[in-house]
């Protein structure tokens, strides 16, 4: 099952290749109807999911056996809601696509590519499978920013694949270590490997690094408001929805399990960086003057969120850290579409030139509130869910409780910059860039659709996500507590 | 008991309702939400009388409970709570939102978004049912947020203008700077209870002093943004900028009460902590009199009934404060009617007269024959005569002082109860009294001026209800002390006597504006709103965007800066290890020469960026690893 939901979106890459030139356009529909497909494998699965049975579906055997690396996917409560985001966000991104012209081959392959990826690093149990996974996202995200991108494609396409992938090479160091210290790859096994705290404290700085500068959290993350400029609409949905998750997926299933003596001794140190990445994530969000920069730069001060439930360690806080993934997902991935959808009328992002959606285009501008005010966390919507959660845990953790008020304060600002973007996009009378523009035709709506009622589903009823979440978490933390 | 249920999801099923369609549908079917809110009041009715028998403070008429979240060891859900408390604010709500829906009708119905306004309103009620409703402090944080989105929507209703669209995110953010101390303090209950239900926390558990007063202070400052108390209030004269009919619902009579019902609920807290209580005390006593003295110097009608009731509601944390729970919900249910009433008065007052500024209207009384009626009856309310509703709650409340001994605040909302009616007297004898400025006057239609019929009627009759009202929380109920009530009196009066004798006498004896002279820095500083906007203004708002900015700058100079430094150096550094392995080693490798490929070209590739590069020099490392992995593991 795990195997044909990573790797059915390749044969879709094959069908794609072998089209004609003069067929081309048929690779929407083949990409459509393979991301269809996995996303109902992806639901199935979710479906058939048993939530207090750990690990399940895997699929075990030896690759390269002489050195004990395993072909091992398995998928348990933490990862199961992102395989899910993952399909459905390609699903959405390649509908959002339709209209591209060029090279449309290559780029639905590309999307497709980027599909095996993320699903695989989400199923991965062994290091060298998570490694190969992690590094074959870098490709096809590569190419869709640096072939489909804005005018500064190749600089930001180059900075983002170079800034991960210099943060990756530490996480294989960090690999490495842990096989010649405990022997294996295995992801499960190695928590209880018994690992002295020194090693530990090492070997987790080296996965920081790289896991750090993928969440991206402050200072390492200047590669994202480049790439999310330049990328097309859906590599930007994607990027933040799918992508950045991978950074904190490896803290959650990496860092906390393998090393835990090491995490609580980075614990304050994670601690400072997110409350700081909040903050200083939604003051720079704050000074943008490009739609989707803010939202990239708000991605950062989320994020911080997502550290912040990872830093407490707590079962609250890493339940509400999920949640916030989760979340950040379907609502960032709402703003960077409904963004793509008014820069494709009005041609520009410049938020002062972009004024009074709400009276020429209702339907538009009334998403684009309505996922502004899920960005903000208002209760009954999900991101409320995870952001509360995560400083609840804070507040339960040894963690020093300035970094939780400071965090909090970052939810006030959270709300300063997405409303300051709405009175000034959403409101008031229409400017001359929006005067003409049509509102979204149905395709559009259709695409956003979902994630609204994924937005209202999980804000109001949480345990639809977190009957996942909650105990996948509690065996989590029972592991570190042990 | 299930019909409960239905309150707070009528309301909200027409949001749901109205909120999806197109414009034009939704216009034609705001229907739904006055029905629903309709029913939702007949419901609360039999709610109400279920409760009555045997109502007790801490019995609950009927409660229920649905999970929705599990986390830890936690168990978070959503409740319904029906208890005296809970019964009386629901008749509060409903009734004040149907008279509100009612009488929108008329005063929006030339507004092409009126299906919008409908539907928010809709939204509105549904939260602050589910408000009080809560059986819990998470849902009620929830609701209270909700609530905070729907006041934000109606200030800003008429965004193409700047005014409301300003008034509307300062009233967002000041009530949400509040709102962080909330949300902190149930963290703090949390991390010490486990739970966030009343039943544990209120009535089922010993809180250590200091932690009590943790969670009190914080709830208290999230009740000072909500219920707009001296010195986060400033957004709610603003918000006057939404339509009149919205400001009477969310301004008025019940959104901006939420913060007094979450300080009542939360009383037992406060009690544990002590502290908390006094604090309560000074922030509603300072609250009362300060704005009571900003609201006698507005020269917009909706201003004055704005500042009205902040000083209002700074009377009831006076009276919470003190202890008095009766007392304070007591006035907010009197303010309740008697400030709606007079907000739906002032939608008149503005149409007929076409402007909001008291110093272009007079004589409006000759015209507008049934809004001076019901205008009048909220008037004396609010002054505290006798015996309209807001003279009882008042009364109960500044006895509640005399009890406990609160000599000070006893005067100081002594001083505030003068200083009322004699806005008062002001705003009346402007607006109603003297030569008439406007020609063309209209009263207004019947679907408006029977829901002002209506609370006038509640207006008048509520009051005696008082002492019957303390027995339903499960208190002893007293008629006023004769002395007290002789002594607010004569203190009403003589507020009413100084607005008559400078703005209700034909000749004015009094020249107001050598007085204004005189006190020139008094007055200033009251016009300025005691200067509370710039303070925040500059030393808050223009200090975070000026900061927001630098850090800006800051990022993709300083740090990007760092990583593109970083990033040119290497490329630097590359070339040069490039180069040399294309033209030696590489050369030396392929000796015969015509494999030989330029050195720039190498170069060329490596700065345009070709990713396979990178790949390569990855997958490299990797069979490197594995190869000598092989070989060690062998």
């Amino acid at each position: 099952m795990l195997s044909i939901i990573v790797f059915l979106p390749l044969i879709g890459v094959v069908l794609i290749a072998m089209l004609s030139k003069e067929r081309e356009s048929a690779a929407r529909l083949i990409a459509t109807a393979v991301a269809a497909v996995d996303l109902i494998l992806a639901s199935l699965l979710a479906v058939n999911f048993d939530v207090t049975g750990g690990m399940q579906f895997i699929e075990k055997f030896d690759w390269v056996s002489g050195v004990g690396i395993q072909y091992y996917l398995g998928v348990d409560g933490i990862s199961l809601p992102m395989v899910f985001l993952s399909a459905l966000l390609t699903l959405v991104a390649v509908v959002a696509s339709w209209k591209i012209e060029v090279k449309p081959k290559a780029y639905f392959a590309m999307i497709l590519l980027l599909e095996v990826g993320m699903n695989g690093v989400f199923m991965a149990l062994d290091f060298v499978l998570f490694y190969v996974f992690w590094e074959l996202v870098l490709v096809p995200m590569y190419f869709l920013i640096g072939t489909w991108g804005g005018p500064r494609r190749e600089y930001a396409a180059m900075k983002f694949f170079l800034y991960t992938l210099f943060g990756s090479v530490f996480m294989l160091v960090g690999i490495i270590a842990l096989y010649l210290q405990a022997g294996t790859f295995d992801i499960v096994a190695l928590t209880d490997a018994g690992l002295s705290p020194t090693f530990q404290w090492w070997v987790f700085g080296a996965f920081f690094l790289g896991f750090a500068v993928k969440v991206p959290v402050f200072p390492l993350h200047t590669w994202l408001p480049d790439a999310h400029v330049e990328a097309p609409t859906a590599a930007s949905v994607l990027l933040a929805g799918v992508l950045l998750k991978m950074g904190t997926y490896g803290f959650i299933r990496i860092s906390l399990p393998i090393l835990p003596d090491a995490a609580a001794q980075w614990s304050p140190f994670l601690a400072a960086l997110a409350a700081i990445s909040i903050v200083y994530g939604a003051a720079v969000a704050f000074a943008q003057t490009d739609m989707k920069k803010l939202v990239a730069y708000s991605s950062v001060s989320h994020m911080g969120f997502v550290m912040l439930g990872i830093a407490a360690g707590t079962a609250e806080g890493i339940t509400g850290a999920v949640a916030v993934m989760f979340s950040h997902g379907v609502v960032t991935g709402m703003l960077f579409l409904l963004v793509g959808m008014v820069y494709e009328r009005t041609h520009t992002r410049v938020i002062e030139d972009v004024r009074g959606l709400s009276s020429q285009v209702p339907v538009a501008a009334g998403l684009m509130a309505f996922a502004s005010i899920a960005s903000l966390g208002l209760p009954g919507l999900s991101g409320f869910v995870g952001e509360f959660l995560s400083l609840v845990g804070a507040w339960r953790s040894d963690m020093w409780p300035g970094w939780v008020i400071i965090a909090a304060v970052g939810v006030l600002l959270a709300a300063a910059y997405m409303l300051w973007l709405v009175q000034r996009v959403v409101l008031g009378s229409p400017s001359h860039a929006v005067a003409e523009i049509e509102d979204l035709e149905p395709r559009e709506i259709a695409v956003l659709l979902p994630l609204v009622a994924l937005t209202l589903g999980v804000g109001i009823y949480w345990d639809l996500l977190l009957r996942y979440v909650d105990p996948a978490v509690r065996g989590l933390t029972a592991l570190m507590g042990a | 008991m299930g019909y409960v249920l239905a309150i707070p999801l009528l309301p909200a099923a027409a949001f749901a309702v109205l909120a999806p369609l197109s414009r034009r549908l939704r216009n034609g079917a705001i229907a739904v939400s006055v029905g629903a809110v309709a029913l939702s009041f007949l419901l609360s009715i039999v709610a109400f009388v279920a409760t009555l028998p045997g109502g007790h403070e801490a019995e609950a008429a009927y409660h229920a409970f649905v999970p929705f979240a599990h986390v830890g060891d936690a168990v978070l859900g959503a409740g319904l709570l029906l208890d005296p408390i809970s019964a009386s604010m629901l008749l509060v709500v409903t009734l004040v939102s149907l008279c509100v829906q009612v009488y929108s009708i008329g005063y929006m119905h030339r507004d092409e978004r009126i299906g919008w306004y409908y539907a928010v309103l809709s939204l509105f009620t549904a939260a602050m049912l589910t408000l009080v409703l809560s059986d819990n402090f998470l849902q009620l944080y929830a609701a209270w947020e909700v609530m905070g989105l729907c006041s934000y929507l109606l200030i800003g209703f008429w965004h193409e203008q700047e005014a409301p669209r300003k008034a509307s995110l300062k009233a967002f953010l000041t009530t949400r700077v509040g709102d962080i101390g909330f949300a902190i303090g149930l963290l703090v209950m949390f991390n010490t209870a486990g739970t966030f239900d009343f039943a544990t926390v209120l009535h089922g558990m010993e809180w250590a002093p200091q932690t009590a007063t943790a969670i009190a202070l914080l709830f208290l400052f999230g009740a000072m943004g909500k219920s707009a108390q001296f010195p986060l209030h400033v957004w709610l004269p603003d918000a006057m900028a939404g339509p009149t009919p919205a400001s009477a619902l969310i301004h008025a009579a019940t959104m901006v009460a939420a913060g007094v019902y979450l300080v009542a609920r939360a009383l037992p807290i406060f009690e544990a902590s002590g502290v908390a209580l006094t604090v309560t005390l000074i922030v509603g006593s300072v609250t009362a009199l300060a704005a009571g003295l900003l609201a006698s110097v507005q020269h917009d009608i909706k201003k004055v009934l704005a500042y009205s009731t902040i000083s209002q509601l700074g009377y009831m944390f006076v009276a919470l404060g003190a202890g008095g729970l009766v007392a304070g919900m007591f006035h907010l249910v009197t303010h309740a009617f008697f400030k709606s009433l007079l907000f739906l008065g002032a939608g008149v007052i503005i149409h007929a007269a076409h402007t909001q500024d008291m110093r272009e209207m007079g004589g409006l009384g000759k015209h507008l024959k049934v809004t001076t009626v019901t205008f009048t009856i909220g008037s004396l309310a609010l002054a505290g005569v006798f015996p309209f509703s807001g003279f009882w709650s008042k009364d109960e409340i500044l006895t509640v002082l005399l009890h406990e001994g609160h000599y000070v605040a006893l005067a100081i909302s002594l001083l505030a109860a003068f200083v009322t009616a004699y806005y008062v007297a002001r705003l009346w004898f402007r607006v109603f009294i003297g030569p008439q400025q406007t020609s063309d006057l209209h009263e207004a239609h019947n679907e408006m001026l029977i829901p002002m019929g209506v609370l006038a009627a509640v207006t008048v009759v509520v009051g005696f209800a008082s002492p019957a009202f303390a027995h339903f929380l499960g208190h002893e109920g007293e008629w006023p002390a004769l002395g007290m009530a002789l002594g607010s009196s004569a203190v009403a009066a003589s507020g009413l006597l100084l607005g008559w004798f400078m703005y209700g006498r034909r000749t004015k004896v009094i020249n107001t504006r050598a007085i204004k002279q005189r006190v020139d820095y008094v007055y200033g500083a009251l016009v300025n709103k005691l200067y509370l906007d710039l303070t925040y203004e500059y030393f808050i708002v223009r200090p975070y965007q000026r900061h927001a900015a630098w850090l800006g700058r800051f990022d993709s100079n300083v740090i990007d800066g760092v990583v593109n430094g970083a990033g040119r150096s290497w490329r630097a550094l590359a070339a040069v290890g490039w180069r040399f392995d294309a033209s030696v080693v590489d050369g030396a490798v392929n000796g015969l020469g015509q494999l030989v490929k330029s050195a720039g070209g190498r170069v060329r590739r490596l700065q345009v960026g070709r990713v396979q590069t990178y790949q390569g020099l990855v997958v490299g490392v990797l069979v490197a690893l594995m190869l000598w992995i092989v070989v060690k593991g062998v």
